[in-house]
C-alpha cells in the first residue's frame, strides 16, 4: 500500500522549473527539443542510468571473436535474468545493456497469454535500440475507426498532422523513396537506400503481378548523406549497438543535443517518476514526486506544465499511481478508460524462398534497413477483403545466405570448408506487421505487488481476436503468392506464435479523443481533466494502424508542444 | 526478418531435452603431437577429450591455403561454451558423444580417435555422420552434429575464420546494392 506522507515537500527554486518532461525516449527527446528551444527551462527525467553518445557505444564495432560468447550472450544469464526481453529476439551479447533486466523491473502478466514488454530503461530509451522505421499514416488510418464503428474516432485528420511530420522529417533525415500513394503519404526524403538485385527483381514482378502491390525501399530514420552536423551511414550493420557518428535518430544523436545546444535543459538520469502531483485549488498538475533510483530518496519537483513520456505502459502506470480525492481511479481518469484499449502490431506470419540467377552478384556493406510493402487490403472498394477488416504490411530483405549454412550443411572437410567460402543462395524472406484493434479487454491495472522502489506494478493482459487471426492467414497467403509469382523457389509461408507485445509497438491506455467521457487525451494530447498535464507517447493512440508507429509519436509530440506553450501564453494553462 | 535469427542462433548449439547418465570414461593414450593452443587448460573437457576435439574440429576444417579449426582455437571455444554456456544436460550428452567416437574408433581400429591415422579418422567420421542424419530429430544432437555446429560457429566466429578465411567488412564505409561477386570473391563473415 502507498503511504503518501512519506514524501516531505521541499519547495526550493532548484525544483522549479518551467517544464517537466518524463522520459527522454524518441517522444520525451521530442518533447525536450520543442521546450527548450521555446524557451522554457526544462527538465527531464529519466529513470535509468545516463547513456553518453559515443563514449557509452562500447560494443559499437566489436568483432564476434572479441565478444566472451561470440555474440550470443550469456545464455544463463539470459534465460534467468532476460527472458522476456529474450523472446523479443532484439537482444543479443552487443545490446543487452540497452534492455531491462526483468528480474529486476517486474510486472504481472497471465502465465499461459503472457504480454511481452521489453523496455529501455536509460537516457535515450529505445531510440536506441528501435527499428527505425519511419512512415507516415493517412486520413485511410485516422478515419478507420469513425467509418466502421470501432472504439472513438481519433480527433484528428492527417491534414492537422502533417505540417508536423514534415517539421519532424526535417530534423530528424528521412531516406526513403517516393511512391505517389494516397494511403502512405511521402515525405521529404534524403536519397534512399539502393534495393540489392534480387529486391529489385522482385519488385517489378510483384508490381507487374498484382494490382496496389508495390514495393520499395524502407523508409528509415539512417542518414544516406550528412545531416545538421550528424554523419552519413557507414553500413557496420548493427545500430542497436549505439552509432558514434549519429546516422541513426535517436534522442542522442538528435534530440537531446538540440535541446542541450538552448542552455534551459537539465536532464537528470535515475529519477523515478512515483507520481504527478495535483492541485485541487487550481485543477493544475503542480509537479511530480520522483525516487531516486539509486538511494531511493525522494523529492517533489514543480513546472508549469507537464510532459508524459515514459512510453506507452509506463506514462499510464504513472497516472494510475498518481490518485487523490478528485481522481481515486489515477488522474485525469475521470472517463475510466484509462489503462484500456492496450494495442500492438501482430506480425510472426510471412513466407521466404530462394531465388536464382544472381549467383554473380553480390553486395557491398550492412544496409540498416529493407523493403517494405505497404498495406494493399481494404484500401478502397476493389482491395475489400471479407474476413477482417483493416491490413498490413511487410517488410523483409533478400540477402546471400552465409557460413552459418555450415551448422546444417553435409559433408567435412576441404570440400566442406572451400564451399563456405563462397556465399550461398540468395534468399527473400518478408514478415507481415498488422493492424490490432483497439479492444476494452486489452488492459492494464496496477497490482497489489510492488517493485522494490515500492511502486506498483502493471499487470498487463491482452491478447488478438478473430480479426486479428483471420488476417493471418492472409498474410501467410499472400507473402507465399507474391514470392511464388516473383519466381521464387522452395517458398515456404511461416506462421509463428505472436504474443501481443513482441512488436515492441505498444500502443493506447491513455487514447485521444473527442469527448472526456470516453477519451484521456483531446485534439493536442492535453488530458481533458487537467489542462497543463499533456501526453505525447504511444499512450495516446486510438487506434494502431500497421505502420511502425514512433514517427507518429515524434510529431504529435512537436505540434502538442507548440500549442501547450502557446496556450501557457494566453495564460490559459 | 533478422529478429527471428538471433533467437534461432541462440538455440543453435543447445541440444534439447534427455540424455542418460554415464560417468564419462577416462581416456587413455593423449598424444603430445598437438596440445590445441599452448598454455591453454581446459575447464571442462580432460586432457585427453581436449585432444580428441582439436583433431575432430581440424578434421571438420582443416587447414588449406588459410588455417584450420585447431589454429583458429576452436577446442578452446568448445571447452568455454561447455563450461559457461551449455546446460549440464547438454554438457554430459556431448561428454558421452566423445566417449562414442572412441568407442567407434576401438571397434574399427583398435585405438582412439586421437592416434588414427588421417584416412581412419575419416572412415569413423564418415559413419559418426551417418548416425547423425539417421537420428536428426533425436531431443539431443547426436556428437557429429554437435562438433560440426560448434566447430563452424567457432572457426567462422573467429578471427581467423572470419578474416582469413572469409571477408569480415565491420565498417564497409559504403554500400553497393548489387556488385560482381568476383569483387569480393568470398563470402563475408
Amino acid at each position: 500500500m502507498k503511504n503518501k506522507n512519506f514524501y516531505v515537500s521541499d519547495a526550493q527554486s532548484e525544483n522549479e522549473y518551467d517544464a517537466i518532461v518524463v522520459g527522454s525516449g524518441i517522444s520525451g527527446g521530442w518533447a525536450a527539443k520543442e521546450l527548450t528551444e521555446k524557451g522554457l527551462k526544462t527538465l527531464v527525467l529519466e529513470r535509468g542510468r545516463d547513456v553518453k553518445h559515443g563514449e557509452d557505444y562500447k560494443t559499437e564495432h566489436m568483432p564476434p571473436w572479441e565478444a566472451e560468447f561470440r555474440g550470443r550472450g550469456d545464455r544463463k544469464l539470459f534465460e534467468e535474468e532476460y527472458p522476456r526481453q529474450l523472446r523479443s529476439d532484439v537482444i543479443n551479447e552487443y545490446n543487452y545493456h540497452f534492455f531491462v533486466n526483468d528480474k529486476k523491473h517486474p510486472y504481472q502478466t497471465d502465465e499461459e497469454d503472457p504480454f511481452l514488454w521489453v523496455r529501455g530503461y536509460q537516457v535515450g530509451g529505445r531510440s536506441l535500440t528501435w527499428g527505425r522505421q519511419v512512415y507516415r499514416w493517412s486520413d485511410l488510418d485516422f478515419e478507420a475507426n469513425a467509418k466502421e464503428g470501432i472504439a472513438v474516432d481519433w480527433p484528428i485528420r492527417y491534414e492537422d498532422i502533417a505540417p508536423w511530420y514534415d517539421y519532424v522529417e526535417e530534423f530528424i533525415g528521412v531516406s526513403g523513396q517516393e511512391e505517389g500513394l494516397d494511403h502512405l503519404p511521402d515525405g521529404n526524403f534524403l536519397p534512399p537506400m539502393d534495393l540489392n538485385c534480387v529486391e529489385q527483381d522482385v519488385k517489378e514482378k510483384i508490381e507487374n503481378n498484382f494490382e496496389y502491390r508495390y514495393l520499395t525501399i524502407g523508409r528509415c530514420a539512417v542518414l544516406t548523406e550528412p545531416h545538421k552536423g550528424r554523419g552519413a551511414c557507414h553500413y557496420c550493420g548493427p545500430c542497436s549497438r549505439g552509432c558514434s557518428v549519429g546516422a541513426y535518430f535517436s534522442s542522442q544523436s538528435s534530440t537531446l543535443p538540440a535541446a542541450r545546444n538552448t542552455g534551459n535543459l537539465t536532464l537528470r538520469p535515475n529519477s523515478i517518476v512515483d507520481s504527478i502531483i495535483y492541485d485541487k485549488e487550481t485543477n493544475r498538475a503542480k509537479g511530480v514526486r520522483v525516487i531516486d533510483r539509486l538511494t531511493k530518496e525522494t523529492k517533489e519537483y514543480h513546472a508549469k506544465v507537464i510532459f508524459l513520456n515514459a512510453s506507452a505502459l509506463g506514462s499510464t502506470q504513472i497516472m494510475l499511481n498518481s490518485t487523490s480525492d478528485a481522481f481515486p481511479n489515477g488522474i485525469a481518469n475521470s472517463s475510466g478508460v484509462m489503462g484500456h484499449y492496450l494495442m500492438d502490431h501482430h506480425f510472426r506470419v510471412g513466407a521466404s524462398g530462394t531465388f536464382e540467377g544472381y549467383e554473380d552478384r553480390y553486395y557491398k556493406g550492412n544496409r540498416p534497413n529493407g523493403i517494405y510493402i505497404p498495406r494493399f487490403r481494404n484500401i478502397n472498394e476493389e482491395t475489400k477483403h471479407d474476413e477482417f477488416i483493416r491490413g498490413y504490411g511487410f517488410q523483409g530483405r533478400a540477402s546471400r545466405a552465409s557460413w552459418g549454412r555450415g551448422t546444417s550443411m553435409d559433408g567435412f572437410g576441404k570440400e566442406f570448408k572451400e564451399k563456405l567460402r563462397d556465399p550461398g543462395p540468395w534468399n527473400f524472406g518478408m514478415t507481415a506487421f498488422g493492424e490490432i484493434l483497439p479492444y476494452e479487454d486489452n488492459h492494464v491495472t496496477l497490482s497489489e505487488e510492488t517493485d522494490e522502489w515500492g511502486l506498483p506494478q502493471l499487470e498487463i493482459h491482452a491478447s488478438i481476436n478473430e480479426n486479428e487471426e483471420k488476417m493471418r492467414e492472409d498474410m501467410a497467403e499472400t507473402a507465399a503468392e507474391m514470392l511464388e509469382a516473383a519466381g521464387g523457389k522452395n517458398v515456404s509461408p511461416y506462421f509463428g506464435e505472436y504474443l501481443v507485445g513482441e512488436g515492441i509497438h505498444e500502443m493506447g491506455t491513455a487514447r485521444m479523443g473527442r469527448d472526456p467521457e470516453t477519451s484521456v487525451l483531446n485534439a493536442h494530447n492535453q488530458t481533458h481533466d487537467v489542462p497543463n498535464l499533456f501526453v505525447t507517447d504511444g499512450a495516446c493512440m486510438t487506434s494502431a494502424a500497421c505502420q511502425n508507429p514512433s514517427l507518429t509519436y515524434m510529431a504529435l509530440t512537436a505540434r502538442a508542444v507548440d500549442y501547450a506553450v502557446d496556450e501557457l501564453n494566453k495564460g490559459n494553462i | 526478418m533478422n529478429r527471428r535469427e538471433a533467437l534461432k542462433q541462440l538455440a543453435l548449439l543447445s541440444g534439447g531435452a534427455l540424455s542418460l547418465t554415464t560417468v564419462a570414461g577416462i581416456m587413455g593414450g593423449c598424444s603430445a603431437e598437438t596440445n590445441g593452443g599452448a598454455g591453454f587448460t581446459p575447464q571442462t573437457l580432460s586432457q585427453a577429450q581436449n585432444e580428441l576435439v582439436t583433431q575432430f574440429s581440424e578434421r571438420i576444417i582443416p587447414a588449406t591455403d588459410t588455417p584450420g579449426a585447431k589454429a583458429a582455437g576452436v577446442n578452446q571455444f568448445i571447452d568455454h561454451m561447455l563450461t559457461n554456456w551449455n546446460t549440464e544436460e547438454e554438457r554430459k550428452h556431448f561428454l558421452e558423444g566423445l566417449d562414442r567416437i572412441d568407442q567407434l574408433s576401438n571397434q574399427k581400429f583398435d585405438d582412439v580417435f586421437a592416434e588414427l591415422g588421417e584416412a581412419d579418422q575419416i572412415t569413423v567420421m564418415e559413419e559418426l555422420e551417418q548416425e547423425a542424419q539417421n537420428n536428426s530429430d533425436a531431443d539431443l544432437k547426436p556428437i557429429f552434429s554437435m562438433m560440426k555446429e560448434f566447430t563452424v560457429v567457432g572457426y567462422y566466429t573467429s578471427e581467423i575464420g572470419a578474416s582469413q578465411e572469409l571477408v569480415s567488412d565491420i565498417v564497409p564505409g559504403y554500400y553497393d546494392a548489387c556488385m560482381p561477386y568476383s569483387e569480393v570473391g568470398r563470402a563475408y563473415s
